[in-house]
């Protein structure tokens, strides 16, 4: 268990969160008969707000929890740093159970393990910038001149020092929010729950705001759940991404994965829309040596273009245009692993449906 | 008779609020200050002038019987007010039950609660100040209770998110957002004292120039009365705004 802590943060086996007057009755109902969230809410009126979720968190990666209003990310969220208590199921931070944590450890678990950042910001709109970022260490009674200076760093990194000495409604959305993060941060604590901080700002800062946070967790090396609705952010921010519909995780994956296996038509639908050119690496859209051997006898495979397994369909096509070939090499360790042809190109492009071969 | 009555009838010569002029000087500049910090330099000198005023009338000792009853009576009520608010804006059950009496409180008219304090206490300041206190306490308490109950969720979870105990999450965040409106229900509770008041100085030189028919003496009383009612609640609802302001 000892080890289990050190790797895995946030470990969540088998979470349900419901809401109603016969929870119990309905705990039952699952623990006995097994049911699922559609009986528990015909049979005992209680609303599933998160069914059956494990989920765990690694020691300095980013996870993407992503899902549409109504899908029970938030409430989920609140159930890793005991906002809101489970109904059923444990969860685990750094390997202690925060379930049968008094209330003293919860304390101090909260205050020193798990920042959390709001959608909402929640700044204290009667103190400065710098005294919000200090509120953290003040809650731990850190001695005012030194929580001064932590928070003031903690500005500085967040790329506000110089605004310290304002109050929040003088900082537009974006800079609000760095001072959440900034406070967040002051208290060190290794995770960081971020509860969609950055849906309400405009699209250009969102993007800075994204780049900069990741940029931070990782400089810092924070953990960090990042919900969000947005896909796109959920590729450029997390290594993991989980989706989440009615209260249930459809998928986790890196965005590669998602994107090119979406597990349902749920998910597929939610990668429709998104540009492959990044996310799609050449080994995924390649044809094993044998197979294009088969197909096209004709060609040479050690007079093709080379390039690395990494490399992705924007560069791919790069190379395609440049040259007269009829195929990539994909080099892995020196050796050729397959070759990309056009036509694969179009494919890792368009995207892959369910149970599709690749077409030579 | 009341003794406040008693200085009405004897305090009308000029000459006798000789006695009475360094604590009018005190009184004056003190209200002036004070008026000048909360509210503003302007509303600071009028307020002196205004006591001013009081003073040259010959009513001196009067408004400040009814002052010392108002502000003891607003003292008390709040004393009472404030906590139970606090506990009411905390625990819904006991708002729950507060409620009604708060509604019966209120709807009755001030002067019952005369009656039985007579019975007890007779006549006299202490009556008029039990009264008061009655009449006083609902307004801030209801107002206290509202704005304990109004923090927003999302700073509620943030006290908790941060690991704040009960008493940090008191004092750090609902205090803060609840000040305007408790500072709302200080001034409510010194007007409902004003309203109250009508046993002591002012209040009863008015009934003294009604029974003996000097219009004119009433009417002074009544200047008076409203002189000092707009300063105290200037300067009250000037902290309001201070409180709410924070920038």
């Amino acid at each position: 268990m000892a080890i289990d802590g050190s790797e895995t943060l946030i470990d969540c086996r088998s979470v349900w969160k419901m809401f109603g007057e016969k929870v119990n009755a309905a705990l039952r109902g699952i623990a006995e008969r097994g049911l699922g969230k559609t009986e528990v809410l015909c049979e005992f009126g209680c609303v599933v707000g998160v069914a059956d979720v494990s989920l765990t968190l690694r020691r300095g990666e980013i996870l993407c929890i992503m899902g549409l209003s109504g899908s029970g990310k938030s409430t989920l969220i609140r159930l890793f740093n005991r906002l809101i208590e489970p109904s059923l199921g444990k969860i685990l931070i750094r390997g202690d159970d925060i379930a049968a944590m008094d209330t003293e450890r919860l304390r101090e678990a909260r205050a020193r393990h798990v920042g959390m950042v709001f959608q909402s910001v929640a700044l204290l709109p009667h103190r400065t910038v710098l005294e919000n970022a200090a509120f953290g260490l003040e809650v731990q009674k850190v001695e005012k001149r030194k929580r001064l200076q932590v928070a003031e760093a903690a500005l500085a990194k967040v790329g506000l020092s110089d605004w310290g000495g304002r109050f929040p409604n003088e900082l537009s959305g974006g800079m609000q929010q760095r001072v959440g993060l900034a406070r967040a941060l002051a208290s060190d604590p290794e995770i960081i729950l971020m509860d969609e901080p950055f849906s309400a700002l405009d699209p250009l800062i969102r993007r800075q705001l994204q780049d900069q946070f990741r940029q931070l967790s990782k400089e810092l090396g924070k953990s960090a759940v990042f919900i969000t609705h947005d896909l796109d952010e959920a590729i450029r921010i997390g290594e993991r991404i989980a989706i989440m519909k009615d209260g249930a995780i459809v998928q986790v994956g890196t965005a590669e994965d998602i994107v090119l296996e979406p597990a349902d038509a749920y998910v597929a639908d939610f990668v429709a829309g998104i540009s492959k050119l990044h996310l799609v690496k050449a080994h995924s859209v390649m044809h094993p040596i044998d197979a294009f051997k088969a197909a096209r006898p004709e060609v040479d495979l050690l007079c093709l273009t080379r390039t690395s397994a990494d490399a992705d369909v924007d560069e791919l096509i790069k190379i395609t245009l440049a040259g007269q070939q009829d195929g990539i090499a994909v080099l892995d360790d020196g050796e050729i692993v397959g070759v990309v042809t056009q036509r694969s190109l179009l494919q890792g492009v368009k995207g892959k449906g369910p149970g599709e071969q690749p077409i030579l | 008779m009341t003794p406040s009555g008693r200085s009405s009838t004897a305090f009308t010569a000029p000459s006798r609020n000789c006695s009475w002029r360094p604590p009018f000087v005190v009184v004056a500049v003190l209200t002036a200050l004070i008026g000048w910090r909360a509210v503003s330099l302007r509303f600071g000198i009028l307020a002196a002038l205004g006591l001013t005023v009081c003073a040259f009338v010959g009513l001196w000792p009067e408004t400040m019987a009814t002052l010392a009853l108002v502000m003891t009576a607003t003292a008390l009520a709040l004393l009472i007010a404030i906590p139970l608010g606090i506990l009411a804006g905390l625990r819904l059950g006991l708002n729950k039950l507060l409620q009604p009496v708060l509604d019966l409180v209120q709807t009755l008219p001030p002067y019952i609660y005369l009656l039985p304090a007579i019975a007890l206490m007779g006549f006299g300041p202490a009556t008029a100040l039990a009264a008061t206190v009655i009449v006083a306490i609902p307004p801030a308490l209801r107002l206290t209770a509202h704005g304990v109950g109004l923090t927003p969720v999302n700073f509620l979870e943030l006290g908790t998110a941060t690991g704040s105990s009960p008493g940090q999450l008191f004092v750090k965040i609902r205090l803060p957002f609840a000040m305007p409106s408790i500072m709302t229900g200080v001034n409510q509770c010194l007007m409902m004292a004003f309203g109250v008041v009508g046993s002591g100085g002012l209040g009863a030189a008015i009934y003294d120039a009604v029974r003996t028919l000097d219009t004119g003496k009433s009417i002074d009383a009544g200047i008076a009365i409203v002189i000092l009612t707009m300063i105290l609640d200037r300067i009250t609802e000037g902290a309001v705004k201070d409180q709410g302001a924070g920038p």
